[in-house]
């Protein structure tokens, strides 16, 4: 290129040592800006609402001026301390019992038998299914008058009376939990099983020489083996229990009597039930900070558990 | 060189004329609703927009469907992103907190140039809302009893109901297990017990047989006598498995066409429903007024224009709403509707001759008219979901664990009343 006459134009060197970082942010520039409009903003925008007193936030309108009332009307709300305890109830019944299920496919798969394929293709199906379509499934087979559970229970004997899983406290909460474990089982099994793919087979044939019983291979080298896969996978379903809203909303909305009402049932109620979009920001961002915490809390442990 | 002028200056009015052959500008009118596809009413909607398109060409009405249950936080994300349809159709019972929110035109000033004459509008009265038009009623209707005569003949029921007793004893011997495997195959009755305002709707009934109302001077009255009356019934109903649990009214509709429902509250749209029954089944489903008096009533959807629009829109969008106001779409509403329009002064002759039920349905709407009746309570119309949220929940709890009507009534006023506060 020809520079005019007297032009002092610079060129930076990005291959120079002094630059190379600078060209480093050049190349990540877009994927941050991008980043930070599709996940910081709506965040931000969360914020901003929450510690407002509207009824129906618009985007782009004139604010109103910060408060603390939503966070006090949260600190005195039955409702939201009901969410948290049914969230928090839900991630121990799902989170460990998803881990149990998971854990017992995941060994079982990996073992070398006939028709391994196949059963690791079933083990992974109803993570295939989707969502939304799976759960209304379920809705009609747990129909309290005309599904086909209650059905087959009454004709079988079992039942006297079709049980009423949309209508029945109890009978609510295990009926969300247990479609939450079918939906989500799966995907621990799937991490897992990964997990014991990647622990030496020579560490195991070491204990076995050295005379160590199946319990004590699994607790001494499986069990550490997989503690970070683990980690991760609790975590990444702490959150999705903590943030699943369409498998809660079709079967039962978060009734009978608030039994199955969660934090993100609670967030959707107050935003978009009530328009009460002040309270409801102000829900999802003490949801967001409980999951930030607790992906900490659960990453940090596992990790050190690693070393 | 003048030959050259001469086809280049004929060439340019060529080119002038064309474009104003040619529509002004090629224009699309968005329009959300739930009706797009159902019998009767969403045939009507397409109509309406046949002949507006007809009348406007170049302007082309893209209708998009959205289902009922998502309807409201759907058009509440459209309005609150700044994007609203163009045609805004609503419930009557959810247009409110639009008005309120300053999201919709003020329709008054665009009636009053265009001459239309609201007087006797069926409803109308309902679009006012603090002192300004924000809509055009487009129904008005009462609900009626839908039933399957065989299923309440095979039941030993020889007449049909006319009160809260017999209605009680109909729906307990209706509800049967036909085949003998302990599994109840026909219910008595249909009731929505899945909350919302379609629960509401259809605790009313009970609330307005008692002689009450769910707001008396747009005053909460939820501990009065006549809702702790209606509980009680409610309870009595759902308590004798009387009718099938946590099942929307799509359902029920759908198990009554199935012929697995006897008997049914409803508006005139289950006539339609009803139609597609199979043949054996659809001869026993037939309609007959209400036992209850009055029947239950009101307002059922509106139609209005954002606030927020370009004027050569909003010119196009009041020109489509008096295209549904005019006589001959509301006359088409009546046919295809299979229920009066709320124009007045139509002539329904043909009407009562060729649709069955038609003088049911208009005789029903004159009962709860009459009676002032309208499905949305006077003074909770914002907090109207909050309400029914609250009322589902008790009424769940009353069920569940067997509370004292009264007990229940209390609870909901107090918590209403928190509402309100």
């Amino acid at each position: 290129m020809n520079w005019p006459k007297g032009s002092t134009a610079s060129v930076i060197d990005f291959s120079s040592p002094r630059h190379r970082t600078k060209f480093g942010y050049l190349l990540m520039a877009p994927a941050v800006i991008l980043m930070a409009l599709i996940i910081v903003y709506p965040i931000l925008l969360s914020v901003d609402i929450s510690l407002q007193d509207v009824r129906i936030a618009r985007v782009g309108g004139a604010s109103e001026p910060w408060t603390l009332a939503n966070y006090r009307w949260l600190a005195t709300s039955a409702e939201f301390w009901n969410a948290v305890f049914v969230t928090i109830k839900l991630v121990a019944v799902v989170g460990g019992v998803s881990l149990a299920i998971g854990l017992g496919t995941a060994l079982l798969v990996n073992q070398r038998f006939k028709g391994r394929s196949v059963a690791r293709l079933l083990v992974a199906l109803p993570w295939a299914v989707p969502e939304v379509v799976a759960v209304v499934i379920w809705a009609w087979m747990l129909d309290s008058s005309f599904g086909i559970i209650n059905w087959a229970l009454q004709v079988s004997g079992l039942l006297s009376a079709p049980v009423e899983f949309a209508s029945n406290a109890t009978a609510a909460f295990f009926a969300v939990s247990a479609v939450m474990i079918w939906k989500g089982y799966p995907f621990v099994s799937i991490m897992l099983l990964a997990g014991l793919q990647s622990i030496p087979e020579e560490h195991h044939q070491a204990a076995q020489v050295d005379g160590a019983s199946t319990w004590q291979r699994f607790l001494y080298i499986t069990l550490p083996g997989l503690a970070p896969v683990i980690g991760v996978t609790m975590v990444m379903t702490t959150l999705w229990v903590f943030r699943d809203f369409a498998i809660i909303f079709v079967l039962t909305r978060g009734g009978p009597i608030g039994a199955t009402s969660t934090l993100s049932i609670l967030t959707w109620e107050q935003s978009f039930g009530f328009f009460r979009m002040g309270q409801g920001a102000a829900v999802g961002v003490v949801t967001m900070i409980i999951c930030a915490l607790i992906s900490r809390a659960l990453v940090g442990r596992f990790a050190q558990s690693v070393h | 060189m003048s030959k050259w002028k001469g086809i280049a200056n004929t060439a340019a009015t060529a080119v002038c004329l064309a474009a104003l052959a040619l529509p002004a500008r090629a224009e699309t009118l968005t329009f959300v609703s739930w009706m797009k596809g159902e019998p009767g009413y969403g045939d009507w909607w397409n109509e309406v927009i046949a002949k507006f398109e007809s009348e406007h060409p170049g302007v082309e009405v893209e209708m998009t469907k959205v289902e009922r249950s998502t309807y409201a936080d759907t058009m509440f994300t459209m309005f609150a992103g700044g994007s609203p349809p163009d045609i805004v159709h609503l419930a009557a019972f959810e247009y409110q907190p639009f008005a309120d929110e300053g999201w919709l035109e003020d329709l008054g000033p665009w009636i009053e140039r265009a001459g239309l004459d609201l007087n006797g509008w069926a409803g109308q009265e309902t679009c006012e809302w603090k002192g300004q038009t924000y809509c055009l009623m487009l129904l008005y209707t009462a609900y009626i009893f839908a039933y399957n005569e065989q299923a309440l003949n095979e039941a030993g029921v020889e007449n049909l109901p006319s009160d809260w007793e017999s209605f009680l004893d109909a729906a307990r011997k209706a509800t049967r297990d036909t085949d003998g495997d302990g599994v109840t195959d026909v219910y008595g009755l249909g009731l929505d017990t899945t909350g919302g305002t379609n629960m509401m709707h259809d605790m009313l009934h009970f609330v307005l047989d008692a002689g009450g109302a769910w707001t008396v001077d747009g005053e909460p009255a939820f501990d009065s006598p006549a809702v702790v009356e209606a509980l009680t019934r409610w309870k009595t109903l759902v308590d004798e498995k009387l009718t099938p649990r946590d099942t929307p009214s799509g359902d029920l509709r759908q198990l009554m066409v199935e012929g697995r429902l006897a008997m049914r509250l409803d508006g005139p749209w289950i006539y339609n429903i009803l139609k597609g029954a199979e043949p054996e089944i659809a001869e026993n489903l037939k309609l007959a007024p209400s036992p209850f008096s009055p029947p239950v009533g009101g307002t059922s959807n509106v139609i209005g224009m954002p606030a927020e629009l370009a004027p050569e829109k909003k010119e196009l969008v009041w020109e489509f709403i008096a295209t549904v106001a005019s006589a001959e779409m509301q006359q088409r509403f009546a046919q295809l509707g299979s229920s009066p329009a709320p124009r007045p002064g139509l002539d329904y002759t043909k009407e009562i001759e060729t649709i069955p039920y038609f003088e049911l349905f208009a005789q029903a709407n004159d009962a709860a008219a009459a009676a002032g009746v309208d499905r949305l309570p006077k003074g909770l119309e914002i907090e109207f979901n909050e309400v029914a949220k609250v009322v589902h929940r008790e009424v769940q709890g009353m069920l569940i664990e067997d509370r004292d009507p009264a007990e229940t009534g209390q609870a909901i006023q107090t918590a209403v009343e928190a509402i309100l506060q």
